[in-house]
């Protein structure tokens, strides 16, 4: 499974595009990831990081839908790829399975 | 193409996006950008959208623009070329470059120390979440001088409050108890804890502390509990888990108190000023509470309110002026016997409403006892010095680039015939500038980091770089600051060198017409100015401070050893004496209650003639041996002796106290003798008390204030009811002949301790030096002192630099002028003269500044002190002489260099 490269950061904001499911662009991802993480983010780096998980194949996206807020700007809408999802699963899997293994949380293992 | 014309995001940023980020970004980000602004308008205001705004497109540009460079191949080169060409001009003049970073490098580490510290200290009690509507209640200074504020009150000042403020949502109080002996209920080893209070049950829901373990609600609700932190829990039980256990804690009486532990805090943050390892229910100590006698003078309580939402703190304020008034005539009524209006004799018992945040960093009042206080004229000093330096480096580096890039101005020509535009240049030049700050920024970074621990130590703060890389503002002011202060000092050149017409500079004759040195004159004189204001403030600081360590006392100070907590021994200590006496080591030993500097209690006395005034006593409760032991000189009458029985309720005074009493000076004494007469305490009975003796005035307190009136009681004297709990002292003179090394002193020490454990195993064996105590009075000054030094040798290094490079590009510039000057026969002495003299100009210019505004600050500073060290001339001479020698130093081995080369390599070209 190639799921090096995927770091935490990039995780949050994947997470964030699928919680979004079709409303995501830079300032809706940088507030999901703020309200869920509690840390104060900088737009850039939401835009920096969507960018690269889109050249690395896990997003895509296309220029659509405005509000007055935005002086009737489009925005660009991030999906998910199959192939993010798929990626995304494969971090939860691991994850999941390291922590089964930690015995303070298992008593009755070991 | 926009409709909503009334959101006006900053215009500045917006251009510079659109120039250097890619146009296929821009829809989208302007619009996110927009709405970001937007939404932080409405909630922080405008400056801080604003500035976030610049944040953030600073950031998109940093992401993008480089993206944008790196993509296509034309800007991808020219990107390439750029730091090609700045990199080979920074090669080809290496000892420039080498200065001009190395000198913003120090400026940037300097400033950026001074900021974390003061950036410190002025963030105290931030962690609270009611901050912002927490008052501590201070008032008037009813013990000394009734202008002065006071941080704590009576216990019955909340009581007033609740009643009559509804406009507070809480009030609490906080008790002092004073240092304590403590042990567990094995009853084994016995600590001594100093940071001990009595807080009442709401204690936490006004401050917000962490618990670890334990309800905040009712942790303190009920008598004996008692709430511990955690590194306190850790040093009596280990990892053993506290809650429910006791500690047993002696009482005044010497009975011991048993509190269970009902709460665990985190330790607390440093920041905080309050700082306490032991706080107990209040309501431990009801019977205490309940006595009506000391509720407006028990001054022993802290206490702090929490104003409602919205409530007007000035209206409030002047509210509370009632309160004194209508609650505290009873208690003066009782203890002194004097109605409101006579105890306050028409001066003001004011009550005053401190910001929490306020506490830690303000003038008055200067001391509490609840925690660390800061100095908030260090904060300014430093503040001041740390822009100082910044200023001064930067002037150095603009100074220095100016200089630099004016050797260009061939190169601009070249570039100019082969086609560059202007704007090439100016961006080249800007650039290079930029790279420039950088590099000297992130030097500067990693200097601070490797020197903060070291500062730390000297300063003794706990300053961390680390939280603030995290900062988005704090990265948002760095990079700004690169970009500002590159812009700024490259811009002079860009645009000036930019301007040269190709001809003329292939020509040759821009290269030497190039203006400007009277800018650059300017600059090094501002440096040194600020530089020598330095050295000699630093002087005067080092000269105060070794002049009130060399201040006669009026006794001797040195090799006298002092335990500490007599009084735990009960008050019968003769016996403890004597065995102490036998000791060859000691030439005298006696007992008292304080000793120098640290003799705090007082009274209210008067003479006992009729209508004399109320006057203010410091009174040190000693015997006999301590006054023999002291040394002080005896202008009048006698010492206490222990023969007489009568000399019990004898005092003696000190000359201060005798004028104030109204007895005049030593002058008239053999007409008038104040020895025989008789002073009585003020709020007690009529019992008078005779003067035996009077003594001359000496330093029992710092030096850093006049002698105050005292009045020495006997130890005996069971009138005076101040016994001065916990500060009762045996000292004892070392006898010099048997102490002779440090061997000597320590078996000394191991024998009184020994003895103290045969007496009593329960109390904690303390001593100290008496010269040491002294000492520790001046250690914030000395604490300053070194750091001041520090700064001073960095100014005075980066303003060494700015000379040094300066004085490398003149000697350049004139390398052909004095060439010729010495084919016509010129000798090396006067070319050294000639090239020095037009540095050594400046440098008295800037002497001749910086001696009156040196002068005018250690005149303000040394006002403080009540021994001041004369303003000196010499000093100033001093100072400005080692001015010279340096400057002239620096640029010797230039001009050596100039008025030793062979015309004949300088003027071969022409």
């Amino acid at each position: 499974m190639k799921n090096k490269g995927l770091g935490e950061f990039e995780e949050l904001v994947l997470l964030a595009v699928c919680i979004l499911d079709g409303g995501a662009y830079g300032v809706s991802v940088k507030r999901e990831v703020e309200k869920h993480s509690g840390r104060s983010i900088l737009l850039g780096a939401v835009h920096i990081t969507l960018y690269r998980l889109q050249d690395k194949g896990l997003l895509e996206s296309e220029l659509g839908g405005n509000t007055g807020k935005r002086g009737d700007r489009r925005k660009r809408l991030f999906k998910i790829t199959d192939m993010g999802m798929r990626q995304l699963q494969a971090a939860q899997d691991v994850r999941q399975r390291m922590w089964q293994l930690i015995p303070q949380l298992n008593p009755n293992m070991s | 193409m926009r409709k909503s014309k009334e959101l006006k995001t900053p215009f500045l940023a917006n251009w510079l996006a659109g120039r250097f980020i890619d146009r296929v970004y821009l829809e989208e980000f302007f619009g996110d950008l927009e709405e970001i602004y937007s939404d932080r308008l409405q909630e922080r205001g405008k400056f801080y959208a604003s500035f976030m705004y610049w944040v953030d497109v600073f950031h998109l540009l940093f992401g993008f623009s480089s993206l944008n460079f790196f993509k296509t191949q034309n800007n991808n080169l020219m990107i390439r070329s750029m730091f090609k060409i700045a990199w080979r001009s920074a090669i080809r003049q290496k000892q420039f470059t080498i200065l001009n970073v190395l000198g913003l490098t120090i400026g940037i580490a300097t400033c950026l120390i001074i900021g974390l510290y003061v950036h410190h200290e002025m963030t105290y009690d931030t962690f609270h979440d009611k901050r912002d509507r927490i008052y501590r209640v201070n008032q008037s200074s009813i013990w000394h001088d009734w202008d002065d504020q006071f941080a704590s009150t009576g216990p019955n000042v909340a009581i007033a409050l609740k009643e009559d403020a509804p406009e507070f949502e809480q009030i609490t109080r906080m008790l002092q108890l004073g240092e304590k002996t403590v042990r567990k209920n094995d009853k084994q080893e016995v600590y001594k804890e100093t940071e001990y209070y009595a807080v009442e049950e709401n204690f936490f829901d006004m401050f917000s502390f962490a618990f670890v373990q334990g309800d905040p609600k009712t942790a303190l609700k009920d008598p004996m509990q008692m709430v511990v932190t955690q590194k306190t829990a850790e040093r009596y039980f280990g990892f053993d888990d506290p809650i429910g256990k006791t500690l047993e804690v002696k009482h005044w009486d010497g009975s011991w108190r048993i509190f269970t532990i009902s709460g665990v805090l985190a330790d607390l943050p440093v920041k905080s000023h309050l700082q306490f390892d032991m706080l107990v229910s209040m309501k431990s100590f009801h019977e205490n509470l309940d006595r009506d006698d000391w509720k407006w003078i028990w001054t022993g309580f802290s206490t702090y309110g929490l104003v409602k939402e919205g409530t007007d703190v000035q209206a409030l304020t002047e509210k509370l002026q009632k309160i004194p008034p209508k609650w505290a005539p009873p208690t003066t009524e009782r203890i002194f016997n004097q109605t409101y209006e006579e105890f306050t004799a028409g001066r003001e018992w004011k009550l005053y409403l401190q910001p929490l945040e306020k506490i830690y960093l303000s003038e008055e009042p200067n001391e509490h006892g609840f925690g660390p206080t800061g100095n908030p004229q260090f904060v300014k000093i430093f503040s001041a010095i740390g822009l100082l330096v910044l200023i001064l480096s930067c002037i150095n580096f603009m100074n220095l680039s100016t200089a630099r890039s004016s050797n260009r101005s061939k190169e601009v020509g070249v570039r100019k015939v082969l086609g560059s535009a202007r704007q090439t240049l100016v961006r080249q030049f800007v650039f290079e500038s930029v790279l420039f700050v950088a590099v000297g920024t992130i030097g500067a970074f990693i200097l601070v980091y490797l020197l903060l621990d070291p500062f730390n130590a000297i300063a003794e703060k706990q300053l961390e770089l680390a939280p603030y890389l995290q900062d988005p503002l704090f990265l948002g002011i760095t990079v700004l600051f690169v970009l500002g202060l590159g812009l700024l000092s490259g811009s002079y050149p860009a645009f000036y060198l930019s301007s040269f017409r190709p001809i003329e500079t292939l020509k040759g004759k821009a290269s030497t017409g190039f203006k400007g040195k009277g800018i650059r004159n300017t600059l090094v004189i501002c440096q040194f100015t600020i530089s020598i204001t330095l050295v000699i403030c630093t002087f005067f600081v080092q000269k105060q401070l070794s002049y009130t360590s060399s201040v006669n006392l009026g006794f001797s100070k040195d090799n006298i050893l002092q335990i500490h907590h007599i009084d735990q021994l009960g008050f019968d200590t003769e016996a403890f004496k004597n065995t102490l006496a036998a000791n060859p080591a000691f030439t005298h030993i006696g007992k008292s209650f304080g000793v120098p500097p640290l003799v705090w209690s007082g009274d209210k006395y008067k003479a006992s003639e009729p209508e004399s005034p109320v006057v203010d006593l410091k009174n040190l409760r000693t015997e006999k041996d301590y006054l023999d032991l002291l040394g002080v000189e005896f202008i009048a009458g006698r010492n206490f002796d222990p023969q007489h029985a009568n000399d019990k309720y004898g005092v003696i005074l000190n000359e201060e106290a005798v004028k104030v009493l109204g007895w005049g000076t030593k002058e008239n004494f053999h007409t008038d003798s104040p020895i025989g007469k008789s002073v009585i305490i003020a709020s007690g009975g009529e019992q008078e008390m005779e003067v035996l003796g009077v003594v001359k005035n000496f330093n029992f307190n710092s030096v850093r204030e006049t002698i105050k009136p005292l009045i020495i009681i006997n130890q005996h004297n069971d009138w005076v009811w101040d016994y001065a709990i916990g500060s009762s002292y045996l000292s004892m003179k070392l006898n010099p002949k048997a102490v002779r090394n440090t061997s000597d002193l320590q078996s000394v020490i191991e024998d009184v301790k020994a003895e103290m454990k045969r007496s009593d195993p329960s109390i904690p064996f303390e001593y100290s030096f008496m010269d040491q105590e002294f000492e520790n009075s001046f250690r914030a000054e000395q604490r300053m002192g070194t750091v001041l030094n520090l700064f001073t040798i960095m100014a005075f290094i980066i303003a060494g630099l700015g000379l040094f490079g300066l004085a490398a590009f003149s000697a350049e510039q004139r390398l052909k002028e004095l060439g010729i000057r010495k084919v016509l026969g010129a000798g090396i002495t006067q070319l050294l003269v000639l090239f020095s003299s037009e540095f050594t100009k400046l440098i008295f210019i800037a002497i001749l500044l910086a001696s009156p505004i040196a002068y005018f600050l250690v005149d303000t500073w040394l006002t403080d002190f009540a021994y001041r060290t004369p303003i000196d001339v010499w000093v100033f001479v001093l100072a400005a002489f080692s001015a010279v020698v340096i400057a002239l130093m620096t640029i010797s081995y230039q001009s050596l260099k100039a008025a030793y080369q062979n015309p004949v390599e300088t003027l071969k070209d022409e």
